[in-house]
């Protein structure tokens, strides 16, 4: 689990260009400066890549709204590659 | 007329750059590829906001509207970074969504406002309507469709003058008329391409129809759309094709601003063939059928001598005896490309830098106009740090894969293609040969007698117009003022009773150098101002100068005019003709912000400048 958080971190950095965001879990995009609508799709495109998973229409909308958190990001790309988070 | 495109000196005195500065941002524009992945793409478009606040600028500015019925957000900072990389600033203007033909037929628009020396209208197929819905309905469907956006284009160019980049439409991959979709008149498909023709042959000389379709093709129709990004967020296309999408319209707007490169410098041992001649020999390099290495060679070959039969110049820099770097080109059967496909030879054992330098001077073009091919990282590396003007591409390690590494970059984009480049190959390698026998003759008038030359002066016909205006677009060097003036200003310029255009057709007893020089000027009070002056540099000091002076003088007196005005606007590359019309005889008259207006009276007191060419000449 915290592998696979420290491999989305590092996504996430890189998208960003801030090599300062921290995340844990609970974090979610309304807390990290600039994860706006665009700022969405570039990280979904970023962990498309780097974890070579599909994310659905639907999780992609999903993942941004209210009560969602990285830690529900974790969980879809656990589950498409097949293990436990 | 407008002057769309202000160029202006890089340097500027009261900064003087730090030399490592300049040397990392011409190394940051090394960087950007077309196949960069998306991500690192957005990263290059940091790096550019963080390099322009320092102080990084390029060559060329120009203003660039992108209008589209998709999100541009990311296509418009791409965009702006493959400029960039072409040595181009550009302030763009995106266009609220959705808005593409409003923005267009409001005159009030911001579009209007902004004053864009292009408008990207960066269309998709779903900008065209539905397909006719019978056979019989397509022919006045494909028209009403061209008519539409063709009309939307002379409305923009009516009151801006700007060129304008338009995609044509990416079929769909589905085919919902199965195998007929390409041939039934009824099937969008069908539709597409028949549209997609029209508007090629709609388009005139100041629009660029960008192949969005071929694009879609060669990525593949199911990866180039991603309908998820589609439906979520408007996105034109597959986002890890968006750097690859920014980079075709750049370099079309590029090849606009004079900013395409010219010749293609190629290494020899392991790029043109398999194995070191020097060591293996003439029998032992791998070149030609029966071996798939062999072969892969022989099709990248077939691949530069494409590009040279449209006009691309093909030169050799090899580390090798001279000797025998040429014997394979003379003597195996298998070479596809011949010596006299090289307009530039150069094998010696100098730093390849120091040869990208010299084949420019030799070829008369900028550093800035090569590509330098080599299968050793440790050549491009020197070419890269010593010369980071010349493009050098990533060579992968198969020489199957050799064509499409250079291809992708589409180095060598054309506006259009005359006749006339199809020769050029020729005329780069007479103009080398001119050169040498320059060298064995001591007198320079006697050389230029033993010339021959044979010049035809006279205005821009139709024949004339397609290369004038490819002039116009790319000449750098020898270009007093400039101006990019389109086709269309030209034709203005042809009914207009006070504008005189003249182009210099030059022969000589090497060859045809085509159509060699431009020059427009019109009469105002007394004088006959020169709006515009360029010429082919391979054409140096050959006298054309001052035949078409003489021709510009024959005209004004013939107009009652008592003088001719010159113009000189200096920017980062015409710093050659400088002296342009001191050497002629005018005496400078004004001078402000580095340009220079001079004036020569064409009284009794002046009489026509000698030279040695042949003239004809036409009113």
């Amino acid at each position: 689990m915290s592998a696979l958080l420290d491999d989305v971190t590092a996504v996430i950095r890189t998208v960003f260009g801030d090599d300062e965001i921290t995340l844990t879990p609970t974090t979610s995009a309304d807390e990290v400066d600039g994860w706006d609508s665009l700022m969405h799709l570039n990280v979904i495109i970023a962990l498309e890549k780097r974890f070579k998973v599909r994310f659905s229409t639907a999780e992609i909308s999903e993942l941004k709204e209210e009560g969602k958190n990285i830690g529900s990001l974790l969980d879809v790309i656990a589950a498409k590659q097949g293990s436990a988070p | 007329m407008n002057a769309p495109t202000e160029t202006r000196p890089v340097a500027d005195a009261q900064h003087a750059p730090d030399p490592a500065f300049t040397q990392a941002v011409a190394q940051f524009r090394n960087t950007i590829t077309p196949d960069m992945d998306f991500t690192t793409a957005l990263g290059a478009v940091r790096r550019l906001a963080k390099l322009r606040r320092q102080g990084a600028r390029s060559a060329v500015s120009t203003r660039v509207a992108v209008l589209a019925n998709t999100t541009t957000t990311q296509l418009a900072a791409l965009l702006d970074l493959f400029l960039f990389a072409q040595n181009v600033d550009a302030e763009i203007y995106e266009a609220p969504y959705g808005l593409m033909r409003q923005e267009i037929l409001d005159p009030s628009s911001e579009l209007y406002s902004f004053t864009p020396d292009f408008i990207v209208l960066a269309t998709t197929r779903r900008d065209l309507g539905a397909a006719p819905n019978a056979p019989d309905a397509a022919e006045a469907a494909i028209d009403a469709a061209g008519g539409e956006w063709e009309a939307l284009w002379r409305k923009a160019h009516e009151r801006l003058g700007c060129q304008i980049v338009q995609n044509n439409f990416d079929a769909p991959p589905w085919s919902v008329f199965g195998n007929l979709e390409s041939s039934h008149a009824a099937a969008p498909g069908h539709f597409i391409d028949s549209v997609n023709r029209a508007l090629a042959a709609r388009a005139p000389g100041w629009v660029s129809i960008h192949d969005l379709d071929g694009l879609a093709a060669s990525v593949g129709r199911w990866n180039w759309g991603d309908e998820r990004f589609f439906h979520l967020a408007k996105l034109p296309c597959a986002p890890e094709h968006l750097a690859l999408y920014a980079h075709r319209l750049a370099v079309l707007v590029g090849a606009r601003l004079g900013r395409s490169r010219k010749c293609l410098v190629l290494d020899l041992d392991n790029t043109l063939w398999g194995g070191v001649i020097g060591d293996d020999g003439l029998a032992g390099i791998n070149l030609g059928q029966g071996d798939a290495i062999g072969e892969a060679y022989v099709a990248f070959q077939r691949y530069a001598k494409a590009l040279a039969a449209r006009g691309v110049i093909l030169a050799v820099c090899s580390k090798n005896e001279e000797a025998n770097a040429r014997e394979p080109f003379e003597k195996h059967p298998e070479m596809v490309l011949r010596l006299d496909d090289i307009s530039c030879f150069v094998a010696n054992w100098d730093d390849k830098a120091a040869n990208m330098r010299r084949i420019a001077q030799e070829l008369n073009i900028g550093l800035d106009s090569l590509v330098f091919v080599d299968d050793n990282p440790a050549e491009r590396k020197i070419v890269r740090d010593l010369a980071p003007e010349v493009a050098v591409p990533e060579i992968p390690v198969d020489p199957a894969d050799y064509v499409r590494a250079v291809e992708q970059h589409r180095y060598f984009e054309a506006i259009s293609i005359s006749s006339e480049d199809f020769q050029r190959t020729q005329m780069y390698r007479a103009n080398a040969e001119r050169r040498e026998t320059a060298s064995n003759v001591g007198d320079i008038e006697e050389y230029l007698r033993s010339l021959e030359m044979r010049a035809w002066i006279g205005p821009i016909g139709a024949l004339e117009m397609d290369r004038s205006v490819q002039l116009i677009g790319k000449s750098n060097q020898f270009n007093l003022t400039t101006r990019r003036h389109s086709a269309a200003d030209i034709q203005r310029m042809l009914e207009s009773p006070d504008w005189v255009t003249r182009v210099v057709k030059l022969t000589d007893r090497f060859g045809d150098n085509g159509l060699i020089c431009v020059a427009l000027a019109h009469a105002q009070d007394d004088a006959l101002h020169i709006d515009t002056w360029l010429m082919s540099c391979r054409v140096l000091k050959r006298g054309v100068e001052h035949a078409l002076l003489n021709n510009f003088a024959a005209f004004a007196r013939e107009r009652g005019l008592n003088r001719l005005v010159g113009e000189y606007i200096p920017t980062a590359k015409n710093v050659l003709v400088k002296h342009h019309y001191a050497g002629l005889g005018f005496t400078e008259m004004a001078a402000a912000e580095g340009r220079t207006l001079w004036e020569l009276p064409i009284g009794a007191g002046w009489a026509p400048l000698p030279h040695h060419i042949s003239a004809e000449e036409v009113q």
